[in-house]
């Protein structure tokens, strides 16, 4: 039986959650190690080795040199681990004064400079976006079915109708009451990123009435590319379907809410050492 | 002087124990939570409307509380309140993730002490020649854990981070036919969770046999934010019970820096909390301890013979895990009840305008009382605190932690049973790090 592990690094656990969310697996994988449901020291060798999580713990940093040979295939899953997730947003300037004053406690892992993502200590196979991914696509991941293909957008998923008469004149701001059901958010106000964001998701939030926020990165076209032209494309959305001012939405796409996710392939880890030669942006052959 | 450290696993989060000892004396027991990311700082001035989306990432576990917690304090702050269904709904979220999360600390969390496995899939690969209620366990465990994880996608949009519920009430109602087809996967999996809660209890029983006691079994005092007839989730009061079994101390979630005091380590990125000077509890046995009955036919079937067997308030630590037990059966019952309900109303979110100020939002998470906290200027969280339910039981666990080195640790050895001993202590209590350090 093939064997896998899972390494958390620093996050919230929701994608181990995810993973239990499957059970495909239990008769052709056998899970060594994940820490939330295994008791086991040290990651073994394994056929793949997923890691969750970003670093950012000198502990972290450890336990990722530790396990980097250990698996034949290493995919990185999840925001956090692939651009240092929600924890990123500590990296403010604003903030980073409050961080600092914790750098002093004793016997404790000592918190990094920055929250950085896997493949910055080690090299990466594949990428796993989503926050957390679907179980349907941690699945994918582990078998890599041969016909398998993700949804070029959340859009494609949706099932919500637009609407060529509604063309609202600014937006309502997240999360204001009643969502009509069946038309497109975007028709309503609300500032939903999934015409350009990666599918595979099965559009679960826009099906629920919540508009995307982008937590699967960007879709094939932009993944290669520098963040602002994803976010160019997302204001033509806007132009082509509201009367919303163009820079009401660049606000917004700035919103730590979004900033958590939108970033999470371009632009997304200035090298460790200013010495460090700037890195290719991943292939898109690579993400999931 | 000696450390002992023992890493922790089958629990949330990045954690071990360290226990110092001088010769064959026991020094210190301390629980030592290793991870931080620092949500308290970073939301420092993000739109207060944006923190329904940002703080269930808090815990992938917990998100489903700290999603209903969050857009709670909001609605205090603004002074809007939702209209029944939508509280309804939540209700249904606030059960799903009992269900989830109750399933995964029974069966997937402890079970393997029970049986002498590392892991549950170790036992279900192990299945062969094994006797008959080990069979396909890890399977039936899954399927449980399942039907939570899909009310939660039901009620709450999304399976972890849910979405559903906004400011005001919830997105949008739950359609007849859906909850019908929810309706009778609940009814599936509850025999099957008291089947595999059956096998629990007895495998405890035999555990009692073999470590001699259940643990420390010295009173507490337990913090709960349940009411004291049935359960209830969404009470907005907290209760103090003495060791004795009186309530004496009610207070709503603003007062309670009153009643609490909350202590930084420097061994722990996880705060402590003790209530005038005592150890707390909170968790499933604090809110077992102060209902009466679970208001459903076979939790309280269960209920009975619980208090009949442990007395009430009982207070040994492995009953902790038998109460989440009763809290499974419960969670599954009383969703099936809420689903009889017509949910599919139109009108689900009631209208608001932002607005500065404060606000205190609290649910009863499976872990305990959760609050968040928020101060709103010109929009933007000025000030946010997260009081997690784990720290409440972190003196509890280090108290416990103690009396399991004491019995384990003497001049002459350290008995291998005291890792064991360690793992099912803290397990007992599901602490849960990500939330406790956030």
């Amino acid at each position: 039986m093939k064997q896998f592990a899972v390494l958390q690094l620093s996050g919230c656990a929701g994608c181990e959650v995810a993973l239990l969310n499957a059970e495909e697996w239990l008769d052709q994988y056998k899970l060594v190690y994940m820490p939330l449901v295994v008791s086991a020291y040290d990651v073994p060798e394994v056929d793949v080795l997923l890691v969750s999580g970003s670093v950012r713990t000198d502990e972290d940093l450890y336990h990722l040199r530790q396990a980097a040979r250990r698996g034949k295939q290493v995919i990185a899953v999840g925001t956090c681990a692939i651009s240092g997730g929600v924890a990123h947003l500590g990296e403010r300037d604003e903030v980073r004064q409050l961080f600092l004053a914790q750098e002093g406690r004793l016997h404790l892992p000592r918190l990094l400079p920055k929250s950085r993502p896997i493949d910055s200590v080690m090299a990466v196979d594949r990428y796993l976006p989503g926050c957390p991914p679907t179980p349907e696509l941690f699945m994918a991941a582990l078998f890599n079915p041969p016909d398998f293909k993700v949804a070029a957008s959340v859009c494609q998923e949706c099932g919500r109708r637009k609407d060529r008469e509604m063309r609202p004149e600014h937006l309502v701001g997240f999360l204001q009451g009643d969502v009509l059901p069946d038309i497109c958010l975007i028709n309503q106000g609300y500032l939903c990123i999934g015409t350009t964001t990666r599918g595979g998701c099965r559009a679960l939030c826009t099906r629920a009435g919540h508009p995307c926020v982008g937590c699967r990165g960007p879709s094939d076209a932009f993944i290669e590319k520098e963040s602002n032209i994803w976010f160019n494309a997302i204001k033509r959305v806007f132009t082509g379907m509201t009367n919303i001012p163009a820079e009401e939405i660049d606000h917004e796409l700035h919103s730590p809410q979004l900033a958590l996710f939108l970033f999470q392939f371009s632009d997304y880890a200035e090298p460790v050492n200013s010495a460090d030669p700037v890195r290719p942006p991943r292939s898109k052959d690579k993400v999931l | 002087m000696t450390t002992l450290v023992f890493p922790l696993s089958r629990i949330e989060g990045h954690a071990h124990v360290s226990i110092e000892l001088n010769g064959g004396e026991v020094v210190s027991a301390r629980f030592q939570a290793t991870e931080l990311r620092g949500f308290q700082y970073f939301v420092h001035g993000v739109p207060a409307q944006q923190m329904p989306v940002i703080v269930p990432r808090i815990c992938g576990v917990c998100s489903t509380a700290h999603q209903v917690a969050s857009v709670k304090a909001l609605e205090d702050a603004y002074g809007v309140t939702p209209p029944p269904v939508a509280n309804k709904i939540r209700e249904l979220l606030l059960i799903g993730q009992l269900i989830q999360n109750q399933a995964t600390s029974l069966f997937i969390f402890t079970m393997p002490d029970r049986l002498g496995v590392a892991s549950i899939f170790q036992a279900a690969a192990e299945e062969e020649g094994s006797d008959k209620e080990r069979a396909g366990i890890a399977t039936r465990a899954l399927q449980v854990r399942k039907a939570g994880t899909d009310l939660i996608s039901l009620a709450g949009g999304q399976f972890i981070h849910p979405v559903k519920a906004v400011v005001g009430g919830v997105t949008s109602g739950i359609q007849h036919e859906a909850a019908v087809a929810m309706h009778g996967q609940l009814a599936r999996a509850l025999p099957i969770a008291c089947e595999l809660f059956d096998y629990y209890w007895e495998m405890s029983l035999a555990l009692r046999e073999r470590i001699g006691t259940w643990g420390d079994d010295e009173p507490a005092y337990y913090i709960a934010s349940t009411d004291d007839t049935f359960p209830n989730f969404d009470s907005g009061i907290l209760r103090v019970m003495g060791p004795d079994g009186n309530v004496n101390d009610c207070f709503p979630a603003r007062a309670f820096r009153s009643y609490l005091t909350i202590e930084e380590t420097e061994y722990s990125y996880a705060g402590q909390t003790s209530f005038r000077g005592e150890v707390l509890r909170a968790n499933s046995l604090a809110r077992i301890n102060m209902i009466r009955c679970m208001g459903t036919p076979r939790a309280d079937e269960y209920l009975a013979r619980f208090q009949e067997a442990f007395g009430r308030p009982a207070h040994a630590i492995l009953l902790f895990d038998l109460c989440r037990g009763i809290e499974l059966v419960y969670a599954l019952e009383r969703a099936m009840e809420l689903l009889e309900q017509p949910l599919d109303a139109a009108d689900t979110a009631n209208p608001h305008t932002p607005r500065d100020g404060e606000g205190f939002g609290m649910v009863e998470a499976p872990r305990g009382p959760l609050i968040h906290h928020y101060r709103i200027e010109n929009g933007l969280i000025a000030e946010a605190e997260f009081i997690i339910p784990t720290i409440h039981n972190i003196l509890a666990i280090e108290r416990a932690l103690r009396v399991a080195a004491r019995r384990y640790i003497t001049a002459e050895k350290v008995s291998l049973e005291l890792e064991r001993a360690v793992g099912r202590v803290v397990r007992a209590f599901d602490p849960c790090i990500a939330c406790a350090t956030h």
